[in-house]
């Protein structure tokens, strides 16, 4: 674990000591070799159950792909926001790549936190770099509003947390999750014990997000910057799913009754939000609500507690970080061109830019879960698990596949098909390092098709 | 008096026609010619931008902003009348009662069955 953190720490004086026009080149080598170090973390050891562990940090199967992936998408971060940061005095280019090293820090500590209020106060700490990326290089006056309701609706989950951990702390005497998966639940139907059932998942649910409370997401990822809308795609929404698949263990029997609630606003959030995407008219929005979509399908996989349905949870998780961040990549690049994300603006541009059609139609079929990408592989696994939990959901999950597949396509053929906008004057012909963003976003995916027991979590 | 022409792009309009301009009042006559300075800076400017050969970005329409701005803030403009209640319920509300109803209901089922020992399991190695 010290030989990824070490590093990972040494970025600060990295980005800060190094001379100016070496600044994106230093970064984006050593975030790389943090990256690919991290990599030794597949290795996983059966006999202990856990990867690289130490006396407070150690990562199991079900959190060294997060982990990995939060380390991949740091390099990635750093290529895909060096247009538009480029512009600005060299301190504040410092400041930005500290703010994405500082969440990459958070973020490998939060799935590495062996001790449950470890990940608490990691889970919080990410929220502090998100915003201020969000309200201070977000592009329109909207970011205020935007991180407000990001900052405000992720603490009124979390704070009830806290609450409850406590209280588990001083029933329990201990928070490490070595030890809790022994625990039994005392009293599992009086009043109190459901709302500190309640109490224990709501920041999850609210992350990841559960359709009810997901209203932050659009306006934060619409506001966000390229870098913030990649990370938040990618790993901040799956903290949610990962925090909710620990807290299952001391959860214990109540989850059978409770989660009927949750379940169903996750199942029916799939088929609102697919739907809504039909009519959005901003490129950003659609991706960031079909990420909400995708996502209650997750949270239904994790709360009906079964093996498929908590593989096939994690499998999403991991293929849909890294699609959905290959499409905020090429929303971006579109945005950098004609500066607006009006879906009538950015019509047409397979004749102008083909090549990166050619990403946006890989990155479109990934979203659309096509076989045998991993993304239709954790989607089958969820909704063969939830049509064994109860039959009746085959309606809503195949209704939320077909909507899911129109609406990446609606995507694909408005962006890149028909008839080009005639007032675009001039555009830069698509950069050697956009490609390599996308290159590196799907090459990933690909690989995964052929060993997805990388990803499986340990229910396999 | 003014004498306004036609012009390619601009129409002249109906009450500066010279014919009809001194059947108008002062104040109808200063109005118009009022509207049609305005109407004709807007024009300037927009062909200023259009020509400009060292523009390289979006000539801003405010149209197309309040339209984005009205499709992506529904809630501003919203009231709850009738249609929008029973819209909201019927989408929003009533299916996550249905689903409870009906999803409670098919496991209960199986539970029943499965406490009198008549569920049929299907042998499947993982699930």
């Amino acid at each position: 674990m010290l030989k990824i953190l070490i590093p990972t720490f040494m970025l600060f004086p990295t980005i800060w000591l190094v001379p100016g026009k070496w600044l994106w080149t230093a970064t984006t080598a050593h975030s790389l070799v943090v990256a690919s170090a991290s990599l030794s973390w597949f290795k996983w050891c059966s006999e202990t159950g856990w990867v690289a562990p130490n006396l407070y940090l150690a990562l199991d199967p079900l959190s060294f792909p997060l982990a990995v992936l939060a380390c991949w998408l740091v390099p990635l971060m750093i290529i895909a926001s060096q247009n538009h940061v480029a512009h600005e005095p060299l301190t504040r280019q410092r400041t930005y790549i500290s703010l994405l090293v500082s969440l990459q820090v958070f973020l490998i500590l939060a799935f590495s936190a062996m001790d449950i209020l470890t990940f608490y106060v990691m889970f919080e700490a990410t929220l502090i770099p998100t915003l201020i990326i969000i309200t201070r290089w977000g592009s329109q006056t909207e970011r205020l509003s935007a991180g407000t309701y990001f900052m405000f609706y992720t603490l009124l989950g979390s704070l009830p947390l806290l609450v409850a951990l406590l209280y588990l702390l001083n029933d329990t005497g201990t928070l490490s999750m070595h030890t809790l998966q022994y625990i039994q639940m005392t009293n599992p139907d009086t009043l109190g014990t459901m709302l500190w059932w309640v109490a224990c998942l709501l920041a999850f649910l609210v992350k990841m997000p559960l359709y009810g409370v997901h209203l932050w997401l659009p306006k934060a990822h619409v506001e966000a910057p390229v870098a913030g809308s990649m990370v938040l795609a990618a790993v901040l929404l799956k903290l949610g799913g990962y925090g909710m698949m620990r807290m299952m263990v001391v959860l214990g029997p109540l989850t059978k009754e409770m989660a009927y609630p949750f379940i169903i606003l996750a199942l029916w959030g799939i088929i609102m939000t697919g739907s809504i995407c039909l009519r959005q008219t901003d490129l950003k929005s659609l991706i960031a609500y079909s990420s909400v979509s995708h996502m209650g399908l997750v949270a239904s996989g994790i709360l009906i507690q079964t093996p498929w349905g908590f593989t096939g949870a994690i499998i999403l998780m991991v293929a849909h970080g890294l699609a959905s961040s290959a499409l905020f990549c090429l929303a971006n690049t579109s945005y950098e061109r004609t500066h607006s994300r009006t879906m009538l603006l950015t019509r047409g541009l397979q004749m102008i830019l083909p090549l990166m059609a050619a990403w946006w139609f890989l990155a479109n079929l990934a979203n659309l879960a096509l076989p045998p990408l991993p993304n239709l592989m954790g989607e089958l696994m969820i909704i063969v698990s939830v049509f064994n939990w109860s039959s009746w959901t085959i309606l809503l999950t195949g209704l939320g596949t077909l909507i899911t597949a129109s609406y990446s396509l609606h995507l694909f053929l408005t962006t890149q098909r028909g008839p080009t906008p005639q007032h675009f004057i001039s555009m830069d012909p698509s950069h050697t390092r956009e490609h390599l963003l996308m290159a590196l976003h799907l090459i990933p995916l690909l690989l995964l098709v052929l060993k997805p027991e990388l990803m499986w979590g340990w229910c396999f | 008096m003014a004498n306004y022409r036609e012009a390619p792009l601009a129409s002249r309009p109906k009450t500066l026609d010279p014919a009809e301009y001194f059947n108008l009042s002062l104040d109808k006559r200063r109005s118009v010619e009022e509207k049609a300075t305005l109407r004709a800076q807007l024009k300037r400017q927009y062909q200023m931008q259009l020509n400009n050969p060292l523009r390289k970005e979006l000539i801003e329409d405010p149209a197309l902003t309040r339209w984005v701005y009205a499709r992506t803030n529904p809630f501003n403009n919203f009231r709850p009348t009738k249609k929008t209640s029973l819209l909201g319920g019927l989408f929003g509300v009533l299916p996550l009662f249905v689903l409870y109803f009906v999803l409670k209901t098919d496991r209960d089922k199986k539970e029943k069955e499965i406490q009198a020992g008549t569920y049929k399991r299907k042998f499947n190695l993982s699930s």
